[in-house]
């Protein structure tokens, strides 16, 4: 029991993080109708750059805005140089095939740069775990969870109550209205991805401490986050939150006791599961297609 | 010409067997060998995306598939060569359509990250199941013995070649057929599919399986090749530069799936010799120089159009002199590539070079024979003869609602074989909405409907497009990348008996089938008066005249009940005029009409009974002169109170 507990805690540490990266896919899809396949590189981008700025003597609390500046930067350089000249074209998966082939460039400067192996991530929080409900918790796990939940708070707020959120939400709405009000939308959908990049490297940050940091940290994560996007719908806020937390509990109790190899296995199948039972995720809403 | 093609083809088939011959060099006759197994890779892997249009990231999962069940059966069972083939497609063909379950949901991005879970996922299951697959040590094997003689490095390439020259063949005649001509329509149009009778979801498993079953073959034959498998070969990276070949070599073209092999085979080998690479890159730079220089001259590109590539071009070049060793770098170069490709190469090396050289698109074989089709009769079959008059369908209390919205709000029809139907209404009311409900693609809330005596509540589009009712669209929906010709054909598609060994081996079944669908399209194209635009692709069509296309091709179908949605809007005078004509024409024939049209005297003229719909409602029915002097209806077109 004390055990299920524990994987229960470190099942929705690893969820939320899943859920922040996920919050990133809805809003680049929101506005744009395309998804950032090298998302999963922002946030290992954001990991091994904040790595540095640490190393650097930088404080672990000054470094997160840093890395999150990098974070909209990258973000916003993905748009402009893979999604906007291939949306223009008409391409019909040509931004897929761009951002698939940033991420990969990402990944291949990340080896070289900081090199091949896996690094350790120094913890800003004591190491020594809290004991909470006979569990053991790692401070660390709560900040995880903590600071995800701010950031797509704060992101919400945004969206909700400032008049260049709103802007963001009529894009979301229908793009060509938004465009026919003033709205420059080009520039709404650059700053989605900025966003949506900011959200992945402050979640790179956030585990960093609890994982290594290395140029293939990424590409799963990316992946099992698209998982919780979809399971949750990529319309819903709460959808990821809850989709996030089933499949982060999924994978540390399939890790503990089946086998680690096989801990990325439940969230992919039940990934292929719900897009072929409920394709609209579990809180999506049904879209009806007009003739 | 013809005789030319052939030629060339012999020629290439046998420079491909003497090679062994003339270059003894093990390591030059693996790195063809190699080529040629991914060719076969991406013969398969272009039916998903050059046809179906649809991204699969799962394709090295599906060619581990195959390596492993060869591999896994030889150690294990001692499989001989022959029996390891054909399990390996057979198992990897099963993979296939268990991957395409998601795909008949789902399209696009969403398609691409479930294709890329599966090969994520095929990928840890190789790794974990090590009482089968030994894991992360791999599979040792050795070169097989086919027919009791132990093939050597030279033997076994031709016996590479032979396959893929075979698969070639193979693939290029499913995608001649009638079941290439589905996975193409089903990308232009989905839905205009689904009421073509090819239903979508059965043709996406198709592409699938039979995608997957090339990706079996050619994984078999890479193990043998190799000698030795193990998991990390078949990761993300090569399953997008598969993605990188097709696109690369070009779309719909068995040359440019060969082009892409040997591309991504002999690019690592390239990267890795930094001094050939030197080379290479300059040639490259000044080619991309030439080509934009002429380019610009001939005004079909501008200055800043073109400064990306030359700037990038020469910027690699440059960079190929700084560093040492490529190795390293490799993955960003692809990456580059890609997005270069993506950019500035979308129709690949082969549309390319056609696009410089002005060739046209090879039409379709079969065409030369049409010129010399018959012109008997017109082609429009007679409508199954049925009591004139007797009811065909029935809707009653048909109830469609999207959320609070009442699109039809208890609408009843009854529609008299052989008679024309109009169903007229202003903007929203109605009509388009029935018509989806006829067809199947939406299901309504509400109300029974019976065809012919059967019910059509629940069943799928294309199943009652087969039981008889076809559709125009109002907004076009025609398969835009295909020819007129080959729209007719789709509509023919029920036509076809043949599966998918009378296609591969040209059965006289399939040869039957296939000139009769020629010489009915034909017919059909003329009935329309299109025919002078048989080989003309259907996006390149004046409006107008996509919109007789469409009414061509739904007649293909051989229906009972004919929906046309604005036939005429779009259209001139003088063709409203031809329009009402063949309308006529049609029904003579014995086919029930409904008609929805806004030209008031289009439908006046022509309609045996009309209702109008306002409002999700019928506000009137009766004969056109009896319609128009209702006062509800007056009022609904011009809106106030009626006196």
């Amino acid at each position: 029991m004390q055990i299920l507990t524990q994987l229960i805690f470190s099942g929705i540490a690893l969820g939320m993080i899943y859920a922040v990266i996920a919050f990133g896919y809805q809003l680049t899809f929101q506005t744009s109708d395309t998804l950032n396949f090298g998302q999963g590189d922002a946030l290992m981008l954001g990991a091994l750059v904040g790595l540095t700025l640490v190393g650097l003597g930088l404080n672990y609390w000054l470094m997160i805005p840093l890395v999150c500046v990098f974070g909209a930067f990258q973000g916003a350089l993905v748009e402009r140089i893979g999604v906007r000249p291939a949306i223009k074209i008409k391409s019909e998966f040509g931004w897929i095939m761009s951002t698939i082939a940033l991420g990969i460039i990402f990944k291949n400067v990340a080896e070289n740069v900081w090199g091949r192996d896996d690094l350790k991530f120094p913890s800003p929080l004591p190491e020594s775990p809290m004991h909470f409900l006979g569990a053991n918790v790692l401070p660390m796990e709560v900040l995880v969870v903590i600071g995800a939940v701010l950031m797509m708070l704060a992101v919400e707020f945004f969206n909700r109550k400032t008049i260049y959120g709103k802007a963001v939400v009529a894009t979301f709405n229908d793009r060509d209205a938004a465009k026919l009000m003033g709205i420059n939308t080009g520039l709404v959908i650059t700053f989605s991805y900025a966003l949506s990049s900011m959200t992945a490297a402050f979640a790179g940050v956030l585990i960093a401490p609890l994982t290594l940091t290395g140029a293939t940290m990424g590409a799963v994560l990316g992946l099992k986050a698209f998982a919780v996007a979809i399971i949750g719908g990529l319309t819903s806020g709460m959808g990821i939150i809850v989709g996030g937390i089933i499949l982060g509990i999924a994978e540390t109790t399939t890790g503990f006791y089946l086998s680690t190899g096989y801990k990325d296995v439940p969230g992919l199948v039940l990934l292929l599961i719900v897009l072929a039972v409920r394709p609209q995720g579990l809180f999506g809403k049904n879209i009806i297609k007009k003739v | 010409m013809k005789r030319n093609h052939l030629l060339l083809y012999v020629v290439g088939v046998a420079a491909l067997l003497l090679f062994p011959l003339g270059i003894t060099n093990p390591y030059y006759i693996h790195l063809l060998e190699t080529i040629m197994i991914y060719a076969i890779v991406l013969f398969g892997l272009d039916i998903v995306v050059g046809y179906t249009g649809q991204v699969s990231l799962g394709h090295a999962g599906l060619f581990g598939v195959g390596a492993y069940t060869a591999g896994v059966l030889v150690t294990k069972l001692g499989a001989p060569l022959l029996v390891a083939l054909i399990a390996a497609v057979g198992v990897t063909s099963v993979f296939g359509a268990l991957l395409a379950l998601p795909a008949l949901r789902v399209t696009g991005p969403y398609l691409a990250m479930v294709t890329l879970a599966f090969g994520t996922i095929v990928q840890i299951l190789i790794n974990e199941m090590d009482f089968l697959t030994s894991g992360p040590m791999g599979i040792k094997l050795s070169k097989p013995p086919l027919l009791g003689h132990q093939l050597d490095e030279r033997e076994f390439f031709w016996l590479v070649a032979v396959l893929m020259v075979l698969a070639l063949i193979v693939v290029h005649r499913v995608l001649r057929s009638h079941l290439g001509r589905a996975f193409e329509a089903l990308r232009g149009s989905p839905v205009a599919s689904d009421c073509m009778g090819v239903s979508v979801y059965r043709y996406k498993v198709y592409a699938f399986v039979i995608s997957a079953g090339f990706a079996g073959l050619a994984g078999s034959l890479y193990a043998y090749s190799e000698q030795y498998i193990s998991p990390n070969t078949y990761n993300f990276e090569l399953t997008v530069l598969f993605l990188l070949a097709v696109i690369m070599g070009g779309r719909k073209s068995r040359i440019g799936a060969m082009l892409g092999a040997a591309i991504i085979v002999l690019l690592p080998k390239l990267l890795d010799d930094v001094v050939l690479f030197r080379y290479v890159s300059v040639a490259l730079a000044l080619l991309v120089l030439a080509t934009a220089l002429i380019g610009i001259r001939r005004g079909r590109t501008t200055v800043q159009q073109m400064a990306i590539p030359v700037v990038g071009s020469i910027a690699l070049a440059g960079l190929s002199f700084w560093l040492q060793t490529m190795t390293d770098w490799r993955l960003s170069i692809f990456g580059v590539i890609m997005l270069f490709v993506v950019y500035y190469l979308q129709d690949g090396i082969v549309g390319f070079v056609r696009s410089a050289l002005n060739l046209q698109r090879p039409k379709a074989t079969e065409a030369s024979t049409v010129v010399a089709a018959s012109a008997h009769g017109d082609a429009v079959t007679t409508a199954a003869a049925g009591d004139h008059g007797a009811e065909i369908l029935n809707a009653s209390d048909v109830l469609m609602q999207f959320g609070g919205l009442k699109a039809l709000n208890n609408v009843s029809l009854s529609i008299r074989r052989g008679t024309i139907h109009g169903l007229i209404g202003p903007n929203g009311s109605g009509k388009s909405t029935m018509m989806n409900v006829l067809t199947g693609i939406y299901v309504p809330t509400a109300g029974a409907l019976t065809f012919g005596g059967r019910s059509l509540v629940g069943r799928t589009s294309s199943d009652i497009a087969l039981s008889g009712i076809a559709r125009t669209f109002q907004n076009v929906q025609l398969f835009g990348e295909m020819t007129a010709l080959q729209n007719v054909q789709v509509g023919l598609h029920h036509s076809f008996a043949s599966n998918l060994f009378d296609v591969a081996l040209h059965t006289p079944r399939y040869g039957r089938e296939s000139r009769a669908a020629v010489e009915r399209a034909m017919g059909l194209l003329r009935f329309v008066g299109l025919a002078d635009l048989a080989f003309e692709e259907a996006r390149n069509l004046p409006y107008g005249k996509q919109r007789l296309l469409e009414i061509a091709r739904a007649l293909a179908l051989d229906p009972q009940l004919l929906l046309l949605d604005e036939p005429a809007a779009g259209l001139t005078a003088p063709d409203i005029k031809e329009l009402i004509s063949f309308i006529r024409k049609i029904r003579d024939h014995g086919i029930t009409v409904i008609l929805i049209e806004h030209h008031m005297d289009v439908v006046m003229s022509m309609c045996d009974t009309v209702s109008v719909l306002d409002f999700g409602q019928k506000i009137a029915e009766g004969v056109p002169a009896q319609v128009q002097a209702d006062e509800k209806v007056i009022e609904a077109y011009l809106g106030g109170t009626a006196a």
